[in-house]
């Protein structure tokens, strides 16, 4: 329904400063969202490693938030069923990280490849993770889901 | 017919429909730049034989799962013996392969009816529609008959008649194995759940729904026809598209809440983000586009809003498929990412060159008069809503952007995305109620505070009233106030619109409410998806800031208790099943209080045998019970079949029923909207002509 835009309507009501104030809202409120965006970035951002680059910076990460990513050894898997622990190693060729994680073990874990895990590493060098994700071998499985935060 | 016959028919009926796709492209491009009418029939003839040939293939791979080919190789690897026929139906979309013919098989779907709706109508748009329908739909051709992986060989396609090319093809979903298995592999379990029979098949809808108006938007810009008709012929497209994005967010919650079982229903997983971005910016589009029918503004933000949403659209569905972001739903590693990256930037440049060519044509027909007016509160709802769906991009892709120019990865995870789209979908809320009540073009003091004084006032009471009850969570307080002024604006809308009803044409109260609605549907089906979008953030605000949780260690008889329930564990059950076999721990629920039985839950935990080594898997069954005010969730987390004993973690989830309520409400509002307006409204809006025109 065009019918409100009468030549008329063009040409009378062009006032120029009237625009510039929604230009500058619409920068305001824009400019407040990537504000929001970016700190909220810096402050939640960690750091998405593997084993390798972990123990390179060892000394630096000590409780720090981190996320890894690095290949599960099925071995050592140990879950008490009581007390919903879940102990497991991941290795990267002589690298081995002890990890502790306390939560439902996802179902998938025992056929997991590789494993990413969010949490800290302790000072006594084991990882105690808050969230694991376990990625499956198989080309078509999807990633099993974890207990998320 | 024999396996190998079959698999080459259908491989031939993708091949074939490629090359129909590029004389389409070709003959309506030519037809449309020659104003040759008659070629632009034929590249439609084309189309609609693109359309056949993609669902005989779609055809023959149902087949195929459903008989258990499973020389196939994608039928020994998404289906089993074992696997129940709803799931080897389903398969369909279970896979990397099947999904991009699911894709492409929709696309040529929608492409035919819409040149069918459009035989003689919009006939300077069409061969250009049908040009940009016939590209998209080959690129998803291309994908599955010629693509191999770009990281071995490049962007090469292999010549497909040589021996055992097919089988190099890594979007072909009629590759065949040298050998046929006796079983196949089957779906993973996880994606064994009626929910996933449907979300997937919405979800697809939806993203490949969107591809219809970014085309008229694409041909308006050739044309040069930029005026609103390509807005009306696509705008049922447009909102059946977003009613299906809507149903997959509805059927993908629902999921995630009921087989991943974890607690939630979202969890700003890469794959969520995905289907969540195209609806954010689809429903911008949709509010916007209001305005372009009514003032003629806002004309190059339209295209660009639907510019985003077919690209998030195509964007979401490489997300999907290319496992290139960490994922709960990615379906491993795929090489087929750097072909959906080529055809997203090549369309989305093509778009805004054009574009900018025409900017002198797209001048805005009016101009904002006031602040205070309903067309700058649209447009503080279209950047509110970009805004959210940039904030999440920025959270989903920042890994992968991060490491091709720093080399190191950094990630961020759900606190982030809470803490930003929060306060973002806070501001939402409060615009919802306060949008349609302000008026066009300027409005008044007396306008607003006749609209807003009594919903103020009530919000401010339900404040007071939580507080008095013990809320005193500040960020609680607010939302829940927030969603009472709300309410109260919609109620007041549907009661003033009924009493001026009644009075006018002395009708009976129930008579003028259904007139009222029927006579202004897409008035009143907007106002019920509001309502429905409230109430869905009744739900989410409740699970997410008053969710208690426990876990408990339980032997027979024991008694778990958590806020007003005790659960009282009796033992575990065993038992196959058709597919898999069933460990269940059964669970008395009684009211601490009184100790008056509520009923039983019975937590599950399955496993799926397979034939395949490693193959088999433990899936989680939760147990709920639901009420308006609160579901209890029970996940059984461990067990010990000798000792008897189970290991439970309970989880109170209050209001969450409100967010499916919600979300159905949408959902009927959406399609309300959508059927045709009555005579009513048509008189309607002739009635109101010479108001409009008074006011210019």
């Amino acid at each position: 329904m065009n019918s409100i835009a009468t030549p008329a309507d063009r040409g009378v009501i062009v006032k120029t400063g009237g625009k510039a104030k929604f230009v500058i809202g619409a920068l305001v409120i824009l400019g407040a969202i990537a504000y929001v965006t970016f700190s909220s970035f810096q402050a939640n951002a960690i750091y998405y490693l593997t084993l390798k680059e972990l123990n390179a910076q060892r000394g630096s990460l000590i409780n720090q938030p981190v996320r890894i990513n690095a290949p599960l050894d099925k071995s050592s898997i140990q879950f008490d069923a009581n007390t919903l622990l879940l102990k497991f190693n991941l290795k990267d060729d002589n690298l081995v990280l002890p990890v502790v994680y306390k939560g439902v073990k996802p179902d998938t874990f025992e056929q997991g490849e590789s494993v990413v895990a969010e949490g800290k590493l302790g000072p006594d060098g084991t990882f105690y993770a808050t969230t694991i994700l376990v990625k499956c071998p198989s080309k078509y499985e999807s990633a099993a889901p974890t207990q998320q935060p | 017919m024999s396996e190998l016959a079959l698999a080459e028919l259908g491989y031939a009926a993708l091949l074939i429909s490629f090359f129909l796709t590029l004389y389409a492209a070709g003959a309506g491009f030519f037809a449309a730049r020659r104003n040759r009418f008659d070629w632009y029939a034929s590249a439609r003839n084309a189309l609609y034989v693109v359309a056949a040939l993609t669902t005989l293939a779609v055809a023959i791979l149902e087949w195929a799962l459903i008989t258990h080919q499973f020389r196939f190789e994608y039928v020994a690897l998404q289906t089993s013996r074992a696997q129940p026929l709803l799931y080897n139906v389903s398969a369909l979309w279970g896979g990397q392969e099947g999904s991009l013919l699911f894709w492409a098989w929709l696309l040529a779907v929608f492409t035919a009816i819409v040149l069918a709706q459009n035989r003689d109508k919009n006939r300077e748009l069409m061969p250009y529609v049908a040009t940009g329908l016939a590209v998209a739909q080959g690129f998803f051709l291309a994908l599955m008959t010629l693509a191999t992986n770009p990281a071995e060989s490049g962007f090469i396609v292999v010549t497909p008649w040589t021996p055992n090319a097919l089988n190099a093809l890594v979007g072909n979903p009629f590759r065949l194995l040298d050998f046929t298995p006796r079983d196949g592999q089957g779906l993973n379990p996880l994606l064994q759940n009626p929910g996933m029979f449907i979300h997937p098949v919405t979800q697809y809808l939806g993203y490949v729904g969107f591809t219809i108006p970014f085309a008229f938007a694409m041909a308006a810009l050739f044309t040069s026809r930029l005026s609103d008709a390509w807005i009306r012929t696509t705008r049922r497209w447009t909102l059946v598209s977003w009613l299906f994005l809507s149903l997959g967010l509805l059927f993908g919650m629902q999921w995630a809440y009921m087989e991943l079982g974890w607690g939630g229903y979202w969890g700003w997983d890469a794959v969520e983000n995905a289907s969540l971005m195209p609806w954010l910016t689809g429903t911008a589009y949709l509010h916007s586009v209001m305005i372009q029918e009514r003032r003629g503004m806002l004309k190059v933000w339209n295209l660009v809003l639907i510019m985003l949403t077919f690209g998030l659209s195509i964007l979401g569905t490489f997300i999907t498929r290319s496992g290139v972001i960490q994922s709960v739903h990615a379906f491993g590693v795929s090489s087929l990412g750097p072909w959906f990256l080529a055809f997203l930037g090549v369309t989305l440049l093509s778009f805004l060159y054009l574009l900018f060519n025409r900017m002198d044509q797209l001048k805005e027909e009016n101009e904002l008069d006031s602040l205070l007016s309903r067309e700058s509160s649209f447009l503080l709802n279209n950047l509110i809503l970009v805004g959210a769906a940039f904030a999440t991009l920025w959270g989903t892709i920042f890994p992968m952007v991060s490491e091709a120019f720093t080399g190191k990865k950094v990630t961020v995870g759900a606190p982030f995305f809470n803490q930003v789209n929060g306060p973002i979908f806070f501001a939402l809320v409060v615009l919802i109620g306060i949008c349609p009540l302000i008026g066009w073009r300027r409005a008044t003091p007396e306008n607003l505070l006749r609209n807003f004084l009594r919903p103020f006032v009530v919000s401010l009471l339900v404040a007071v009233a939580l507080f008095g009850l013990g809320v005193r969570e500040w960020y609680g307080v607010l939302t829940f106030s927030a969603v009472a002024f709300v309410l109260m604006t919609i109620g007041m809308e549907f009661y003033r619109g009924t009493v001026a009803r009644m009075h006018a044409q002395a009708e009976n109260p129930v008579t003028a409410f259904v007139r009222l609605m029927l006579g202004n549907r897409r008035r009143f089906g907007g106002y019920i998806v509001h309502l429905g979008v409230i109430l869905a953030v009744l739900g989410i605000a409740g699970s997410s800031f008053y969710q208690v949780e426990t876990q408990v260690n339980l032997k027979p008889g024991e008694t778990a208790r958590l806020k007003q329930y005790a659960l009282q564990y009796e033992g575990l059950q065993t038992y196959p099943t058709e597919n898999r076999q069933v460990i269940a721990a059964r669970l008395s629920v009684l009211d601490a209080a009184s100790g008056a039985r509520l009923g039983t839950l019975a937590p599950e935990k399955n496993f799926y045998e397979s034939p395949i080594p490693d193959a088999s898997q433990w899936t989680t069954e939760v147990a709920v019970r639901t009420t308006l005010l609160e579901d209890l969730y029970v996940i059984l987390a461990g067990f010990d079949i000798k000792a008897n004993t189970a290991t439970i973690k309970i989880i109170i989830n209050p209001l969450v029923v409100w967010l499916w309520i919600g979300f159905t409400l949408l959902i009927a509002g959406t399609v309300f909207a959508a059927l045709p307006e009555g005579r009513e409204a048509h008189a309607a809006a002739r009635a109101r002509m010479p108001e409009a025109l008074a006011q210019a």
